[in-house]
């Protein structure tokens, strides 16, 4: 009986330290700016800040912007990965393994180093422009430091991100199903489309948000690569560093988080409710 | 449908091919870069071409010289980050694969919550809630250990919680090995290769971190990305690319050994 108590005990002391730890460097701290972002001049309650940022055409074309860049990041490394990483878990190839190695490296390398890779391949020295120059006569492919530029960074660290999630769910593919279609007579896309992707939808969604949210919260790519093209993330350092705004910047953080955790946890439960209704357990 | 002639069209072939052109073009994307920087850090003048002028270590010499400092802080920072990583994920790790209790799930949503978390914004809420733990670096160290924590239990707990570990434990117990000996001969052995896998996923993100750093760090002690960052911002092409050359040989040789270990963690949010 004293034996069982002190295993409760135990468990509940070694099942605490994780929350403490988030309670007091996470979840407090950003309680506290988001307190401090809707408290006014007198210590009043106002929204004057949310107000602000929220109809501002600035701020919201900053918003939209960070949702074009990672919605358009997100489709094309879908639409890349999802094929490249039933190659990399198949059963026949020898360059699986050093496929596999490649497009896991750029989980390592920070948001600027991405930036810097865009600007030596299409900055205005970089290799791509240069090699149109000789080719052609005249610079051209420059776009580093626009739009597109910001985009290839963006799609560059989503790709780890969406193989290595399809990678996991690729052995619920059974080859077996896969003979079976071709049997039939199923074509490359039907199979794709009445096989292989409904079969991958649960982790095509994890993916999918998994990307999306690291989209909103993508600073140092577009830290280097910026040229007024303006995203969330670089706003808020603005805010704070440049126009020493901490409470604007708080205010834009609160949403950047309220927005970004949304995506992860509300998709991921979605797609729980949606197996359970469907009566569809663990797999 | 084409039932008449099934070898007329070979799908999975097909599926193969396509995948295995996909994974080459993003493979390609990937390593490219990697090469550039290296040819560009060892070029006299970039600005005529690659090698014009001719092949050149100066700006590597340079380049290190330059970020040597903030190299030895990254590495002091990320080795701390590690052992606060094997004192708080380790336990957490430990409950959540081999007890069974109420709210075990929610403590395991928990530990996927700082991936959600922009590392902007986390900085943000850290530099303005504790204003006076920056100097000393505190702020640094939390911001590292938020951010590496969540890869750290979810690459653990899988081999942890694996019925065959616990089953060989349970022998040894049974055989009357005491919990520490169990735990230096039967446990450690088992979970070596996840420890491994992420005990370098931890030192590697936080080598890498950007977005928390920041915010916080003080001017004398900068992480390698911020003097990186500002090499970008300020410095010369060859220069700004033998400081990534440097890090890069820092960080390359341990995500090749973290994907033969058996894979990187992405955070199953």
């Amino acid at each position: 009986m004293e034996q069982e108590l002190w295993k409760r005990i135990r468990i509940a002391l070694l099942s605490l330290i994780f929350p403490v730890l988030l309670g007091g460097f996470l979840f407090w701290p950003l309680l506290s700016l988001g307190l401090e972002s809707i408290s006014g001049d007198e210590g009043a309650l106002s929204l004057a800040l949310y107000k602000e940022v929220l109809l501002s055409k600035h701020y919201l074309s900053s918003f939209w912007n960070t949702f074009l860049l990672s919605l358009l990041s997100t489709l094309i490394a879908l639409v890349v990965c999802i094929p490249a990483g039933i190659y990399i878990e198949g059963d026949e190839g020898k360059d699986r393994k050093l496929l596999a190695v490649a497009l896991t490296i750029p989980l390592s390398l920070p948001g600027i180093v991405i930036g810097f890779f865009v600007i030596i391949t299409f900055g205005f020295t970089g290799v791509v422009p240069k090699l149109f120059e000789i080719l052609t006569g005249t610079r051209r492919l420059a776009f580093a430091y626009t739009f597109y530029g910001m985009l290839l960074g963006y799609v560059y660290f989503q790709i780890p991100r969406v193989v290595l999630t399809i990678r996991g769910a690729v052995s619920n593919i059974s080859q077996d199903v896969l003979d079976s279609a071709r049997t039939l007579g199923a074509s490359t896309l039907q199979t794709y489309w009445y096989v292989i992707l409904p079969t991958l939808k649960p982790s095509i969604i994890s993916a999918a948000s998994l990307s999306m949210a690291t989209g909103f919260g993508a600073f140092g790519t577009a830290a280097t690569l910026s040229r007024g093209y303006r995203v969330v993330p670089l706003e808020i350092a603005t805010a704070f560093t440049e126009n020493f705004q901490p409470k604007l910047a708080g205010a834009m953080s609160i949403i950047l988080v309220l927005i970004t955790t949304l995506m992860l946890f509300g998709i991921n439960k979605l797609v729980d409710l949606d197996k359970r209704s469907r009566g569809e357990g663990v797999r | 449908m084409n039932r008449q002639d099934p070898k007329k069209l070979i799908p999975k072939d097909q599926i193969r091919g396509i995948g295995r052109l996909f994974a080459w073009a993003c493979a390609t994307m990937c390593l490219t870069p990697l090469i550039l920087v290296f040819a560009v850090s060892t070029t006299q003048v970039w600005q005529r071409g690659p090698w014009a002028g001719g092949f050149t270590l100066k700006y590597l010499v340079q380049g290190w010289n330059t970020i040597s400092p903030y190299a030895w802080f990254s590495i002091k920072l990320a080795f701390l980050v590690l052992i606060l990583n094997f004192i708080i994920g380790i336990p957490t790790s430990w409950v959540l694969a081999r007890h069974r209790f109420p709210l075990r799930n929610f403590l395991f949503s928990l530990t996927n919550v700082p991936i959600a978390v922009p590392g902007i914004a986390m900085g943000l809420a850290l530099i303005i809630t504790y204003p006076l733990l920056r100097r000393n670096g505190f702020l640094l160290v939390a911001g590292h250990l938020l951010y590496t924590l969540p890869y750290f239990i979810s690459s653990l707990t899988p081999q942890l919680s694996e019925s065959s570990v616990q089953d060989v434990e349970w022998v040894a117990a049974t055989l009357g090995a005491n919990f520490p000996r169990r735990l230096i001969y039967v446990i450690y052995p088992k979970i070596r290769t996840s420890l491994l896998a992420a005990t370098i996923m931890v030192v590697t993100l936080s080598m890498g971190e950007f977005n928390v750093s920041f915010f916080l760090f003080n001017p004398q002690n900068k992480p390698l990305p911020v003097e990186l960052y500002s090499a970008y911002i300020t410095g010369r092409i060859e220069v700004a690319a033998a400081i990534t050359l440097c890090f890069l040989c820092f960080v390359v040789p341990a995500a090749i050994l973290l994907e033969r270990l058996g894979g990187a963690k992405v955070g199953n949010a």
